[in-house]
């Protein structure tokens, strides 16, 4: 999957010489945390965060009526995120996930060169997870334990397929050493039925309870 | 009470043996008992005031195992006869008789007003036998004891007579341990009367006659009375009731009779409503009444066996066997004896379009009707007789929310298949069709007015069918327990959907973990559902009735007994009665092991009479 047809290209952006006031109102009104910031022609000159915002607070760089630099607003050039870790839409949604989570970051500007074209948040990976995986349709989730080896899953899938199982997702997980986990997503009610079928079939499928521990 | 010698407190003790045999001995001494020579179903007096066929009485030791057997040895016979025969609005009974039958003992008497005779009465006491064959095993019941009322007959008529005696009676039999009496009339005229007093045709056969003849009278005389509100008639009672806003002319003779035409001797014209005015006119019929001694609630049971024409695959879950099972174990189990059975109808297509797409149920039937062997899912499985059958379960909830709002059962249980919580406004799946509970809601709503419906849903899996045709609904609370999602079918119910627009936190769904018992269900509805009960005060309660959440059942995780059933049940009815003065009507849904479907719907039905069941959870460790 890659990061362009998944990443969202209506912006919201402000400039780098916009108020402070200017870019809180902003994110608050379209109930986001971030807005990249950019120059002339789209080109991509930072990223300012809520946390930014919230720390610029804190340190005092915002002087209050009677504190700070008075009578001059700081801009959102001043306190944005400079040094900005940004996709290509050719990059993939694991590409994305690994940057997420080691950088723990909460969004990712997507570029063309220097110009901003979308934007890829953790919100928006869930979503891409929600749906393969297809968590929030109609089914129920059955679990395979399988030896490390292709031919099982082959095997697995022949199997689903012999019993006519309306399988709706497939997720194939190391599962210790030499095992596979295989988390098979099936749209029948008779979950019963198709555990037995399986376990017949020589399939290891646990029970519900060695998965709570 | 005063019938019994030695009663303390409601309850009479048993008698020593030896004060029966003295009291069989003054009645004879006195000319009050004797024996019969009876037909064992009719009861026939040679004459008007004639005695019955008599013979010298039977044995001491043939009285004693009869009196035994029906009385248990409670009260004396003098005690029967004195509690028998209260003067009830200045009227008493004389020539007082205990007649001896082959199995039943007979009370004859005369109805006297002062030294005047104004009619006579005769009860019969009866215990039905238990049928031997019984091939599942749950509680054995005793037999059924029964007080026939075969022949009473009064000169004077609405005298309130009848009905006082009949009510100090109730009470009578229930203390004395008989499960229901029978009343029979023959009834010539005032059948409109009788109707509305709840007596109902003796023969099923006669009441679809009825039902056609009114059927022919409202096309004759062009009322505007739908198709759909005569099939929904399912006893005189409603017949008597029908139409009130309707008048009807009928014609009156000098005798006082009615026809719908006038002729040459029925001239006098009187109007009445549509439901009135046809009784009035329609032929002689045989009625009765049953009036429920052992049950404080009087409890419905919709059936039909046009629901076994749904034929699943070979080894589908959802086979026919589940309600021929469960049938079979309630009339092994006497408990027909005091159900109030309830025919499904046929609804109107109006009445599903307020659930379902037309074009949904169109392509149903198309399927069902070219032999389709699956319907939209491989699920959902189906025979050429599945789309009638879907259609009747619909009209089985819709049947058992007339009887509520007629007042023809206090609560019901509607033993019908295919399920429906799952079937969506246009989709078919885990094995629903039709969704036979928001279609009844719908009815509820548009027949009787209905404001604020509570279904209740404990069917192990999510009703998300129900929930979806009901999301943006604030007048329909929809309430599921169900096993939690990411483990179970059909991976919907989680606790954030909470209903949607106007319909936001009506909607209540409580996941329960897999594994979880008894003890995890009753902490879950009294900490959630009862409150959400409370404070929604429903007009009525319709339970999404699953019992698959058993832990015998194999289609699931989570490990319930009979006792949770119990356990809900009654409180569900405790807080009808504070809201909605006790309606219930609960639908059949899921189940899936016969034996534990079995005992558990039985559970359930006995707990909407108002029985106490005893719990399971210790006998079966």
């Amino acid at each position: 999957m890659f990061v362009g047809p998944r990443m969202k290209r209506n912006l919201v952006t402000i400039t780098t010489g916009a108020t402070l006031e200017e870019a809180a109102r902003l994110l608050k009104a379209h109930r986001i945390h971030h807005l990249p910031v950019v120059g002339e022609g789209g080109r991509l000159e930072g990223i300012l965060s809520d946390t930014d915002l919230r720390n610029a607070t804190l340190e005092g760089t915002i002087g209050g009526p009677d504190g700070g630099d008075s009578g001059r607003s700081v801009t959102a050039g001043e306190i944005m995120t400079r040094d900005v870790v940004t996709l290509c839409p050719g990059d993939t949604l694991d590409d994305a996930m690994l940057v997420l989570t080691h950088e723990r970051i909460g969004a990712l500007p997507v570029v063309e060169g220097e110009r901003l074209v979308g934007i890829v948040t953790k919100a928006d990976v869930l979503s891409a997870l929600v749906s393969s995986l297809d968590i929030g349709g109609i089914g129920a989730r059955i679990e395979v334990v399988l030896p490390r080896d292709a031919k099982e899953v082959a095997r697995l899938a022949g199997a689903l397929g012999d019993l006519r199982a309306e399988v709706r997702s497939l997720v194939l997980a190391p599962h210790g050493a030499d095992e596979y986990a295989a988390f098979v997503r099936v749209a029948t009610i008779d979950v019963g039925s198709l555990k037995g079928r399986l376990r017949e079939a020589g399939f290891r499928v646990p029970e519900i309870a060695e998965f709570l521990g | 009470m005063e019938y019994g010698t030695q009663a303390t407190g409601g309850r009479v003790d048993p008698l020593p043996e030896r004060d029966i045999l003295d009291g069989f001995d003054r009645l004879i001494a006195a000319n009050r008992l004797f024996g019969a020579e009876l037909n064992p179903t009719v009861i026939k007096k040679s004459g008007k005031g004639a005695p019955f066929l008599l013979r010298p009485h039977p044995s001491r030791s043939r009285m004693l195992a009869l009196w035994r057997d029906l009385f248990a040895n409670r009260i004396p016979p003098q005690g029967l006869l004195d509690a028998l025969s209260p003067e009830v609005l200045g009227l008493t009974h004389g020539d007082r008789l205990l007649l001896f039958g082959n199995d039943r003992i007979l009370y004859d008497c005369h109805i006297a007003r002062g030294e005047e005779a104004v009619g006579h009465l005769t009860l019969c006491f009866y215990r039905e036998r238990e049928p031997v064959f019984r091939f599942l095993p749950y509680p054995r019941r005793p037999g059924r004891r029964i007080v026939y009322i075969e022949g009473i007959s009064l000169s004077a008529q609405s005298t309130g007579y009848a009905s006082s005696l009949f009510r100090y009676y109730e009470r009578l039999f229930h203390d004395l341990g008989f499960h229901r009496f029978r009343l029979k009339a023959s009834l010539s005229v005032g059948k409109y009367y009788w109707a509305k007093e709840g007596f109902d045709c003796e023969d099923r056969k006669q009441y679809a006659v009825m039902r056609e003849n009114l059927h022919a009278l409202v096309l004759r005389l062009g009322l505007p009375v739908e198709d759909q509100e005569i099939r929904r008639l399912n006893h005189a009672s409603m017949i008597a009731s029908f139409r009130r806003d309707l008048a009807v002319p009928v014609y009156r003779n000098a005798e006082g009779y009615y026809a719908v035409a006038r002729d040459d001797s029925y001239t006098e014209e009187v109007r009445f409503p549509l439901g009135k005015a046809f009784l009035l006119c329609s032929a002689p019929w045989d009625g009765f009444k049953v009036i429920y001694t052992g049950t404080p609630r009087r409890t419905g049971l919709v059936w039909s066996d046009r629901f076994l024409d749904h034929r699943t695959r070979q080894g589908h879950k959802e086979s026919p066997r589940r309600l021929e099972s469960l049938l079979a174990a309630i009339r092994e189990d006497g408990m027909a004896e005091s159900l109030i059975f309830l025919e499904p109808y046929i609804p109107g297509m109006p009445l599903l379009h307020a659930v379902h797409d037309p074009a949904y149920l169109e392509a149903f039937r198309e399927a069902a009707a070219r032999g389709d062997r699956q319907f939209a899912v491989r699920d959902c499985s189906i025979s050429a007789g599945s789309y009638a059958a879907a259609l009747l379960a619909a009209g089985g909830v819709m049947a058992g929310i007339d009887a509520v709002f007629s007042d023809r059962a206090d609560n019901v249980f509607c033993a019908v298949r295919p399920p429906g919580h799952h079937a969506g406004r246009a989709s078919a799946m885990g094995f629903c069709f039709v969704n036979n509970v928001a279609a009844g809601a719908r009815y509820a709503r548009s027949a009787y007015g209905v404001g604020r419906v509570y279904i209740l849903d404990w069917d192990v899996h999510h009703g998300n069918g129900t929930q979806a045709l009901f999301d943006e609904d604030p007048l329909t609370f929809f309430c599921s327990l169900h096993e939690h999602p990411s483990f179970c079918y059909p991976g919907t119910g989680r606790r954030l959907e909470k209903g949607a627009g106007a319909g936001k936190g009506t909607t209540l769904n409580i996941p329960l973990a897999p594994h979880a018992g008894d003890r995890e269900m009753i902490e879950a509805f009294e900490r959630e559902v009862a409150p959400s009960i409370e404070a929604f005060r429903p007009e009525l309660i319709l339970l999404s009735a699953g019992f698959d959440a058993h832990r015998d059942d194999p289609i699931a995780e989570i490990e319930c007994t009979e006792d949770a059933y119990v356990h809900m049940t009654r409180r569900v009815l405790e807080l009808a009665d504070r809201h909605c003065e006790g309606r219930v009507v609960s639908v059949l849904e899921g189940g899936y092991r016969l034996e534990s479907l079995v005992s558990s719907a039985i559970a359930h039905i006995r707990t909407l009479q108002g029985k106490e069941v005893p719990p399971c959870s210790s006998a079966r460790g």
